[in-house]
């Protein structure tokens, strides 16, 4: 794993060249529109930081680049010549992912039609189904939340979550010392 | 990284995903999460793991809205004076 310090500069950098794009394109934005465009720029900087090693990543810029023009020209601007190709292996790589959760699923159905040899109580046997539900639902409720989730199998949906939420604590604390820097700033 | 690396094998080749994988990520997703973490460590249940992970990542991504809202009500009032503008630039260049 990357080590943060590293990882806050690169988003950074990445950030601050999509939001002074989107200055430069646009004079007069209503609060709105701005608004958007700080988000996108640290979603597209944030994802693009990872270099399109993680599903997420990839699926988020994705989603960033259909949202029509504004995105594409985000996207284009942030990650320069590198955004065709990323583009093409996202393609590629989605048909895989699917075969893979599609296999996944069917073993996962086949090892739990398998009687188990261990004998269960019938109360444990109960519990551990309300269990089983439980985890699915909330499975499902994470692979709402991360994008591109839809398409990952159990292992990888973890994984991606804890790249996720190391990637989203690094751009929390990065926004946070920018707006206080220009708070600082105002107040002078 | 080895893990991603055993993860890919396994749903390759073996029957069946391994517990002791599954066990090992839900550790250090906990190892993650602000509220787990300084609890008791042992018995905290995968389902329970799950609902805070998704109740931080929400809470995560709602302050990433908050800050950019800020930001942009910042950022709107420091345009039309050019000084502040370079002030801020220089500190994050």
């Amino acid at each position: 794993m990357r080590p943060p310090s590293s990882l806050k500069q690169e988003f950074l950098k990445k950030w601050i060249t999509g939001l002074q794009r989107c200055s430069s394109s646009k004079r007069n934005m209503s609060i709105l529109e701005r608004t958007k465009a700080i988000k996108l720029s640290a979603d597209v900087a944030m994802a693009s930081a990872r270099n399109s090693t993680t599903c997420w990543s990839r699926a988020l810029i994705a989603n960033a680049s259909k949202d029509g023009s504004d995105g594409k020209h985000l996207v284009e601007q942030i990650l320069g010549l590198e955004s065709e190709r990323l583009m093409m292996k996202k393609a590629s790589t989605g048909a895989l992912v699917c075969n893979k959760r599609i296999r996944s699923k069917k073993i996962l159905k086949r090892s739990c039609r398998i009687p188990r040899t261990r004998k269960c109580v019938p109360q444990v046997a109960l519990a551990t189904s309300i269990a089983k539900r439980m985890v699915r639902k909330r499975t499902q409720v994470l692979k709402s939340l991360i994008p591109g989730g839809e398409f990952m199998n159990e292992v990888s949906l973890i994984e991606e979550t804890l790249d996720y939420i190391i990637s989203l604590r690094v751009q929390v604390d990065v926004m946070r010392g920018l707006a206080g820097v220009s708070e600082l700033v105002n107040h002078n | 990284m080895s893990s991603r690396r055993s993860s890919g094998q396994s749903t390759a080749g073996v029957s069946r995903i391994s517990d002791e994988q599954i066990i090992e990520l839900v550790s250090k997703l906990r190892q993650l999460l602000p509220e787990i973490r300084d609890r008791r460590s042992d018995k905290v249940s995968a389902s329970k793991v799950l609902q805070e992970t998704c109740n931080y990542i929400r809470s995560l991504h709602r302050e990433v809205d908050d800050l950019s809202e800020r930001l942009s009500q910042l950022l709107a009032t420091i345009d039309a004076d050019s000084a502040e503008a370079a002030i801020i630039r220089s500190l994050i260049m």
